[in-house]
């Protein structure tokens, strides 16, 4: 099927589209691996992910999300299985913000790195909550858990604090690497998921 | 490198291996939300036994240890933090210089503990005996969009051959008189040389392949066929039928109780 | 009627001002073979694509005029219904492979399964195209385990089995190595004869000349000639369109050998041998002037990798005053070897000093101004956004000023002939062109020895034209180069020494002339004879049977 016209919210999918999700899966694996490669102190597992979005939309940027998870519970901890709607959320929110255009210099790119940062942490804690009465299992964000709670803050603010410490900065660097990268592809990449082209008569 | 996935095949097989990869899906699900849904110790430690019990008899429970120790950090938080932290404290457990452990905090944390460890090793008697395109060709042929099929397939593909190109990139950056040693600001600096070829070349390989696969009627609106014939599963429906059965017994017990 | 119509065919890219085919026409009859030629960015691809539905249906962009397959306009009709008339293999046999198959045999089913075949003649086509393409032995194979050549047949199996009634190629070989291209061009030859139809682009010109029953001359765009390989290659303005004739018909001009029946000069072995013509042995190698240069002395150098799997064994060698060539089979060595000179890998055993540094002692960051090492595939480093930036990425690094990095940079883009792509996406313009790029990106570093890895690979007449002039160039400035190559034409125009490795050792190290003069050394390094030493060679064959006494 050629690249069928198609808006934000389309479920039809181009080839192209489809072939890009095992290419950002991969760069998610690669980030992760070049980040522990240089030992970083990030985590920055999701760049495939949100760079999917900014080029195809949030449909797509939301199924390489459940996708990788998917595929990383497969291939190294199932509990990351738990974790796919997070990750389709991060997909989703990008999406829309880039497609409304906040991804068109690097102080909104950086904005869009804190909401979705912010969402992300939004939507894993009543998962954390529910699956392991609210932890994160990163030693910080457990640290400062841990004090909240004998502080006697109810469990779902110390949870939150918990994933926000985590997912904010993460998702700002990750969404800034993104942008960074995502203004380097050639037109030949950006015009094969640019869904308003048509074909002309000569 | 070539294989990412867990799956292990021991000499004969298994029965477990030989099950229908849908019975195993549903064996998961069934099994992690009875986990969550039963309240005592005694009987999470039943659903575990269960599990671990299935993953002997599918010959691979060597193999579940790694998996759980990546597990490790996030089992070991939850013990630390609900034990010695859990607002509902009054029985002093155990003493450890300064802190504190309690009894209802420790006995929740071993709670949440075996749920965690049940997940892991439901979700290994799915991945440590089903071999991945056994599993997507089952959901194809049950109604999955092949062309989904194709894309969780690709992603196992694809992912090893991207990880070979890790070393050339280093190898032609490092040319180019790139450091990735030193402070962290210059290793820093080095993440994206790093990054940037390999998603500019996977991405510049995403039209060739959409190419390659539009040549080859990816894109058919036809019906398609399948090459492989699905072995038959022996008693996969009383396999279902039983699991389904179990976790409708559970809910109602739970909302009877 | 004919299979294949095209009428006045327009078309440029989405966000292009410039048409890549311009006002096309011809036709394509039943088991004919077309060839098509032309420089890099003549329109060949381009023509493919439109052949093959994909211009205009999966790029979109401004079409004009048409295309009748079978009487059908291409424009009309859906994608998937051209494809399932009209195979199509290109160059990269890598990004061809579905990326979801675990074997062979379930790889070229991929294509019969989106097509609904029943189960039964899905067997039936897979076993007759494994047998056509000779790799019934891979059927087992994990697709992405298999040689270029391999995985390249493997790609035409795989659209064989459809049984299209066009096969489009375009440049099948231009990434393979020797031995893979002629593992290539054996199912080419044998799919021709079975009456397949065929429309193949490609660079090596005696191959066309072989197969083509007509050749479309393309030149930006523009159809410049429809013809017989003999009236195209006889054309005098070729070599101004880019393209360089078969090395046959180059020695025929030489000599001045006209066809007298059509006038037009031979283009295969076969009808030069049909003259009576003298080509002598001597005088056809170059001999480069010996200068000081960088040294680097390779002493008792051995490497293995952590796998425990060897290499390089015991190999001594020094390396100076002139241009030279190493060749040899893939996995004989020749890119851990000068790896190995980069200090990208440490010695096993043994060591290599560059002028007074030791490899050991130093990393490929600090031999940066020292030496300099192109490797085979330019977009292992590409990331920026501009040619510009990408060529300045080296000598940034270096802790040079960014003024003068951008002098060193826009003059070695003028070199390679890139200077008014500056500002362009590096993955906008053309492969052969990126790997000029990093050609490039590693001159502007201003390194005292250089090396490249297989530069020629995939570059029309004109790159290797230019890659002739920058070898020659930086020999007269006094650097060191070192050259791995599988391009033995190129190898016995421009290089004095020539190293043959095989196995892991040095099997030759001597003058050009006397490594392709001794006939063992090339079959056990398996390596071609460059073309006019074949056809000298010929020649005086030719003649010793004619007159067997003297």
């Amino acid at each position: 099927m050629r690249m069928v016209r198609t808006g934000l919210w389309s479920f039809r999918f181009s080839t192209a589209a489809l072939v890009l999700i095992p290419a950002a899966v991969g760069i998610n694996y690669i980030g992760k691996l070049f980040v522990e490669l240089l030992k970083l102190p990030l985590w920055v597992d999701s760049i495939g992910t949100v760079l999917s979005s900014m080029l195809a939309g949030p449909i797509i940027g939301a199924l390489v999300g459940i996708v990788n998870n998917v595929i990383y519970g497969f291939t190294t901890s199932p509990v990351s299985f738990v974790y796919a709607i997070t990750s389709a959320v991060i997909g989703l929110v990008t999406g829309i913000m880039a497609y409304k255009g906040w991804i068109s210099n690097i102080g909104k790119a950086l904005v869009l790195g804190f909401v979705v940062g912010l969402i992300a942490a939004t939507v894993s804690t009543p998962l954390n909550i529910s699956f392991w009465e609210g932890t994160t299992g990163n030693v910080w964000g457990d640290a400062l858990f841990a004090w909240m709670t004998a502080q006697g803050n109810p469990l779902w603010l110390a949870s939150f604090a918990d994933s926000v410490v985590v997912d904010v900065p993460d998702k700002m660097v990750t969404v800034l690497i993104s942008f960074l990268i995502f203004r380097n592809l050639p037109e030949k990449v950006l015009t094969m998921y640019d869904t308003k082209q048509e074909i002309e008569r000569l | 490198m070539r294989n990412m996935t867990l799956y292990v095949h021991p000499e004969n097989g298994s029965p477990i291996h030989r099950m229908d990869p849908l019975t195993k899906m549903l064996y998961v699900f069934t099994s992690v939300a009875i986990s969550y849904l039963l309240p005592s110790h005694l009987l999470v430690s039943l659903v575990l036994a269960v599990s671990i019990l299935l993953l002997v008899d599918g010959k691979v429970f060597r193999s579940i240890l790694p998996i759980i120790g990546v597990s490790f950090v996030l089992l070991a938080s939850i013990l630390v933090v609900q034990g010695f932290f859990h607002p509902d404290r009054a029985t002093v457990l155990w003493e450890i210089g300064p802190f504190t452990l309690y009894k209802e905090g420790f006995s929740i944390a071993f709670l949440i503990l075996l749920r965690v460890l049940n997940m892991v090793c439901a979700f290994g008697v799915l991945i440590l005996t089903t071999k991945p395109d056994e599993l997507v060709e089952t959901l194809v042929q049950k109604g999955l969009s092949p062309r989904f099929g194709y894309v969780l397939l690709s992603v196992l593909q694809i992912i090893p051959q991207m990880m070979t190109l890790t070393g050339k990139i280093m190898d032609a950056q490092r040319a180019r008189g790139l450091e990735m040693e030193g402070s962290l600001w210059v290793r820093v600096k080095s993440f994206i040389p790093l990054l940037g070829p390999v998603v500019l070349r996977s991405l510049a390989e995403t039209r060739e392949r959409s190419i390659a696969l539009e040549v080859r009627g990816f894109n058919s609106t036809g019906k398609r066929t399948r090459l492989h014939e699905l072995p038959l599963y022996p008693y996969g429906v009383a396999a279902k039928a039983l699991l389904a059965a179990i976790l409708l017994t559970v809910i109602v017990w739970r909302i009877w109780s | 009627m004919s299979l294949l119509h095209v009428e006045q065919l327009k078309y440029r890219y989405p966000n292009r001002s410039v048409l890549a085919l311009d006002e096309i026409s011809f036709t394509v009859n039943k088991g004919e073979f077309i060839g098509i030629a032309g420089r890099n960015t003549a329109g060949k691809t381009t023509l493919c694509y439109a052949l093959c539905g994909l211009v205009p249906h999966f790029f979109k962009g401004a079409y004009g005029g048409r295309i009748l397959l079978d009487g059908d306009e291409i424009l009309a009709s859906p994608l998937s219904k051209i494809t399932s008339k009209v195979g199509f293999v290109f160059e990269n046999p890598f990004s061809q492979l579905s990326g979801a198959k675990f074997t062979v045999a379930d790889e070229i089913a991929f294509g019969l399964e989106n097509l609904g075949l029943p189960r039964e003649v899905m067997h039936e086509r897979i076993q007759d195209s494994l047998h056509m393409l000779g790799i019934e032995h891979l059927r087992q194979k994990n697709p992405f385990d298999l040689s270029g050549g391999q995985m390249q047949r493997l790609a035409i199996a795989s659209v064989i089995a459809m049984q299209p009634e066009i096969l489009v190629l375009d440049e099948p070989t231009s990434q393979l190595d020797p031995q893979g291209a002629e593992e290539v061009f054996t199912i080419v030859e044998k799919l021709t004869q079975d009456g397949m139809t065929i429309v193949m682009a490609e660079q090596k010109m005696e191959k066309l000349a072989a197969y083509s029953d007509r050749i479309l001359l393309l030149h930006e765009g523009k159809l410049i000639q429809d013809g017989e390989p003999a009236a195209v290659f006889s054309r005098e303005d070729l070599m101004e369109l880019g393209v360089e004739p078969p090395i046959y018909t180059t020695v025929a001009k030489k000599h001045g050998l006209r066809k007298e029946s059509t006038g037009c000069f031979p283009v295969t072995l076969e009808e030069l041998l049909a003259f009576d013509l003298d080509e002598p042995l001597e005088g056809l190698f170059p001999v480069q002037e010996k200068i000081e240069t960088s040294n680097i002395q390779i002493e008792e150098l051995s490497f293995s990798y952590p796998d425990g799997q060897k290499v390089l064994d015991s190999i001594t060698l020094g390396l100076s005053s002139e241009p030279i060539a190493i060749v040899g089979q893939n996995g004989a060595g020749k890119t851990t070897l000068v790896k190995l000179m980069k200090a990208l890998l440490i010695p096993s055993d043994g060591r290599i000093v560059i002028d007074e540094t030791d490899t050991k002692a130093t990393t490929a960051a600090k031999l940066a101004k020292k030496v300099g090492l192109i490797f085979q595939n330019p977009d292992d480093q590409i990331f920026k956004k501009s040619v510009l930036d990408e060529v300045m990425f080296g000598p940034l690094n270096m802790g040079i000023d960014k003024a003068e990095a951008k002098s060193l940079a826009l003059q070695q883009l003028e070199a390679v002939g890139l200077a008014e792509k500056a500002e362009e996406n590096p993955y906008d313009v053309s492969l052969a062109e990126r790997k000029l790029i990093g050609v490039a990106s590693i001159l502007a570093m201003d390194p005292d020895i250089i090396i490249f890895d297989e530069p020629t690979m995939g570059q029309d007449y004109e790159g290797k034209l230019r890659l002739k002039g920058i070898i020659a160039d930086l020999h007269s400035k006094g650097k060191l180069v070192i050259c791995i190559l599988h391009d033995m034409d190129f190898v016995s125009e421009v290089f004095g020494r020539t190293i043959v490795m095989g196995q892991g050792k040095v099997l030759f190290d001597g003058s050009t002339k006397d490594v392709f003069s001794q006939l063992d050394i090339v079959q056990r390094a398996k390596i071609e004879l460059p073309h006019r030493y074949q056809i000298a060679r010929a020649i005086q064959q030719k003649r010793e049977f004619a007159s067997p006494t003297s």
